[in-house]
């Protein structure tokens, strides 16, 4: 078993590590190929970066084909499979286990890496010889390069060990206990990285000089699948840290999590001011900046969690990466600064934005308020570090820091997303806005009353939940004006599709406000028969289950919550693991959840636990509001309404002319 | 503006008043023990766990910060002297919220900064724009006023 287990191993390890040096090779062949034909022009000589492209592809694919099989086949005798995974680990976490440590998350960065730029260079073949898109492989490639570079030394997947140990220490339970483990880092992944796509196309537009909307055009697709996915990963990290970690909450200021959310806050800033760029011309070098930094504050996301400087229960293990990440990080800046000064004169647009009240300057302040949003999410995350480097004192900057500062500017976003569908562009009549605010701000009214009604208050949730209904109506206004005009093409496009997207903003304010701010918990220490109550929810305890399952002592308290049925939360003895692990059971409804999650775990033989109950109302809002953005972004893609253009830009003039 | 849109905006913005009114009065502050112990808890950190609060960590030092917490709330010591005897059990940053004295006000500081400098510089950039427009017209306005001219 052991001979036939390393000798196969060997094999496949080698396998992959060549994988990786071919990817490594491929990313350089394709840089020196494009340098190349960028300096003779020759088309032939372009095309000849496809081959290295599809080579480094290629190699990245064998690397990670060879890793599934190293996990799936329990390949001791490689390192990363012996510290990762165990052979009593189920199919999916196996597979899942590619991403579940720092070397293997990184092939899986690569992975995603390599994927965008072959889609690129297929989607752009015919154009390759184009300067503005062979800059744009080029800057990409130069990313790859960086990234095979750390897989071929520092973070190497596919050391192997003189002696394969019988069975491998597996993940930390908290990575093997629930399906989303599968999807979220992907989904992550998939966003995070495909925020390359613009940049190299960026960088490229500011090398050629191109800076035109012609690269902005180009790459709409591609930011709006990044955009999407980063949102949809994100919000499937909340919901799997909702469902496991056992706490009720799904958002909790981490390092780690933030550090995902800011590419995301300056991303969505860029795909709403990239629109007056695209119809104003204005706003340049504001646009190609926020790009610029949204692909660098990903690199510095990554420094954040594989360097070890920060404490988070997300956090990788500590590594020598940091130094390589952080140098990046710089090279990355310094680019950009030199570049968007080269280049400053030739930004310069010669609009101005007339009025305030103005789809720009709404698309203005939706900019100022996300950059000051993502400034302070900045800030907060690294001032520990910073006051620790100055005066080595140790402080923390928590959630009551980041909810008293950003609450505001949350607000303040979901006025201006109400108000913005009812400007027009360069300037709105007063009159106007009266006329086209009125029946959104009524809805908005009637929300607040809704809510009083319902049990809601305090002037900050209330006020959140009026200007979500204001959002709702005027969104829904514009949607219903476009669909009477264009019939169903109205609900696609940006404006339709942005409108829509709006709404599941909404439809998620309100499951986050209701669910922090009228959330209502008990403690209840129960022996089988007792009962407890927690705002109108009646649980009643049934009985205590406690078995082996493996090595793993389990024990779930089956509790009936009325009306709901029967749930099980479970806590987790793992002898390799510290103290136990509690698994919460939730009975969900649109109405409100009930969060059941053990405190401790009971003593053997005892039929007495302590179980914590609590009941949070519109949580899943949050999670239908995220599919609405998701299908909002989808619609937005959707190329219709360029057809209906013109068309729609005759009736929004005469509209404005009322 | 019609008359029937003033008497609309009127009743919107009383709707809307009276229930922000309503809803600042409903909501008090914390009044039993408890709910101050509530709060307390919420914004401390559980200092072995890497960044959950003592309210949420099943940690046993979480625990037993609990128990101290309602000790001392139980005492009738002050929120600020509940904070301070715990950073001095069991270090500064076990509280969430930093301080607002020293180098560590700059974190509430300097983002309050930003946001003043950032909204008198598009104050600025608009008064700047609207004098721009009201003073010179453009070459397309000129083109625009001379092809009129020359039709007329």
């Amino acid at each position: 078993m052991l001979v036939r287990g390393s000798g196969s191993c060997i094999v496949i390890a080698l396998l992959g590590t060549i994988g990786v040096a071919i990817g490594f090779v491929g990313a350089v062949g394709g840089v020196i190929t494009l340098v190349s034909a960028l300096a003779s022009k020759r088309e032939a000589h372009h095309r000849r970066a496809i081959a290295w492209i599809f080579l480094m592809a290629g190699g990245c694919l064998l690397a990670v084909v060879a890793m599934e099989i190293g996990l799936l086949r329990d390949d001791f005798s490689m390192q990363y499979v012996a510290s990762n995974s165990t052979r009593s680990t189920p199919l999916l976490y196996k597979i899942a286990t590619l991403w579940g440590a720092l070397e293997g998350s990184l092939l899986l960065w690569a992975f995603v890496l390599s994927g965008y730029v072959t889609a690129v260079t297929i989607s752009f073949r015919w154009q390759i010889q184009d300067r503005l898109v062979a800059w744009a492989l080029l800057t990409i490639l130069v990313v790859c390069i960086f990234f095979f570079g750390l897989l071929v030394g520092p973070a190497d997947p596919f050391g192997t060990l003189p002696v394969a140990p019988l069975d491998g220490d597996g993940l930390n339970p908290l990575l093997r206990n629930h399906p989303l483990m599968a999807i979220h880092p992907v989904m992550l992944y998939l966003g995070y990285v495909g925020f390359t796509v613009p940049f190299g196309f960026a960088v490229a537009a500011l090398v050629t000089g191109r800076l035109g909307e012609g690269w902005l055009v180009l790459t709409r697709l591609w930011t709006l699948i990044a955009w999407v996915s980063l949102t949809v990963g994100i919000l499937l990290g909340a919901w799997w840290s909702y469902e496991v970690l056992g706490w009720g909450g799904y958002w909790a200021w981490d390092p780690v999590e933030n550090a995902s959310f800011l590419p995301w806050l300056t991303g969505t800033a860029f795909i709403h001011s990239v629109l007056v760029q695209e119809r104003r011309g204005m706003l340049r070098v504001w646009n190609l900046s926020l790009l610029l930094t949204t692909f660098a504050l990903t690199i510095f996301g990554t420094f954040l969690t594989r360097s070890g400087v920060i404490d988070s229960v997300h956090e990788f293990s500590a590594s020598s990466l940091g130094p390589l990440l952080l140098g990046f990080f710089s090279l990355i800046l310094v680019v950009s600064v030199v570049l968007i000064g080269w280049r400053g004169d030739e930004l310069r647009s010669p609009g101005s934005i007339d009025s305030p009240l103005s789809r720009e300057g709404a698309f203005l302040a939706n900019n100022l308020l996300f950059t000051l949003f993502a400034f302070i999410v900045l800030l907060g995350t690294i001032f520990p570090l910073i006051v620790e480097a100055i005066n080595d004192d140790q402080l923390a900057v928590g959630r009551p820091y980041f909810d008293r500062m950003l609450l505001p500017i949350g607000v303040a976003l979901l006025l201006v997303m109400g108000i913005a569908p009812v400007l027009t562009w360069r300037s709105t009549a007063g009159q106007t806005i009266g006329k086209r605010a009125l029946v959104p701000a009524a809805i908005g009214a009637v929300t607040m009353v809704l809510a009083l009604m319902l049990g809601a208050q305090g002037l900050g949730p209330v006020l959140g939940i009026g200007l979500g209904g204001f959002v709702v109506g005027s969104s829904v206004r514009h949607l219903f004006l476009a669909v009477l005009r264009n019939g169903w093409a109205g609900i696609t496009g940006r404006a339709g599709g942005g409108m829509v997207a709006h709404i599941g903003v909404a439809l998620l304010a309100f499951g986050f406000i209701a669910s922090t701010s009228f959330s209502e918990e008990g403690e209840f220490q129960l022996r089988p028969g007792d009962r407890g109550s927690v705002a109108g929810h009646e649980i009643t305890f049934i009985e205590i289950v406690d078995e082996m399952d493996g090595p793993d002592r389990v024990v779930r308290a089956r509790i009936n919550v009325e009306g709901r049925g029967v749930y099980a939360p479970a806590i987790t003895q793992y002898p390799t693991f510290g103290r136990p692990i509690s698994t919460p059971s939730v009975a969900t409804s649109f109405v409100d959840d009930v969060y059941l999650s053990l405190i401790a775990i009971p003593e053997e033989g005892s039929d007495v636990v302590v179980v914590r109950v609590l009941v949070e109302p519109l949580v899943a809002w949050i999670w239908v509001g995220g599919l609405v953005i998701a299908g909002g972004t989808l619609l937005a893609m959707v190329p219709g309404r360029r057809r209906f253009s013109a068309f729609v830009e005759e009736i929004e003039t005469e509209e404005a002319g009322l | 503006m019609k008359a029937r849109h003033w008497v609309s905006w009127l009743c919107v913005v009383f709707v809307s008043s009276l229930a922000l009114v309503v809803a600042a009065i409903a909501d008090d502050p914390p009044a039993t023990e408890a709910e101050r112990a509530y709060e307390i808890k919420e914004t401390m950190l559980c200092p072995v766990c890497d960044g959950q609060n003592v309210l949420e960590s099943n940690a046993p030092v979480a625990s037993a910060i609990r128990a101290q917490v309602d000790q001392l709330v139980s005492e009738g010591r002050s929120d600020e002297e509940i904070r301070a005897w715990m950073a001095r059990q069991y270090g500064k940053d076990v509280n969430a919220n930093p301080p607002r004295t020293g180098i560590a006000s700059l974190v509430w500081a300097v983002p309050v900064f930003f946001a003043v400098l950032s909204a008198a510089l598009m104050v600025s950039a608009f008064r700047k724009w609207r004098v721009g427009r009201g003073t010179e017209p453009s070459d397309d306005d000129l083109e625009i006023v001379s092809s009129l001219r020359e039709r007329t």
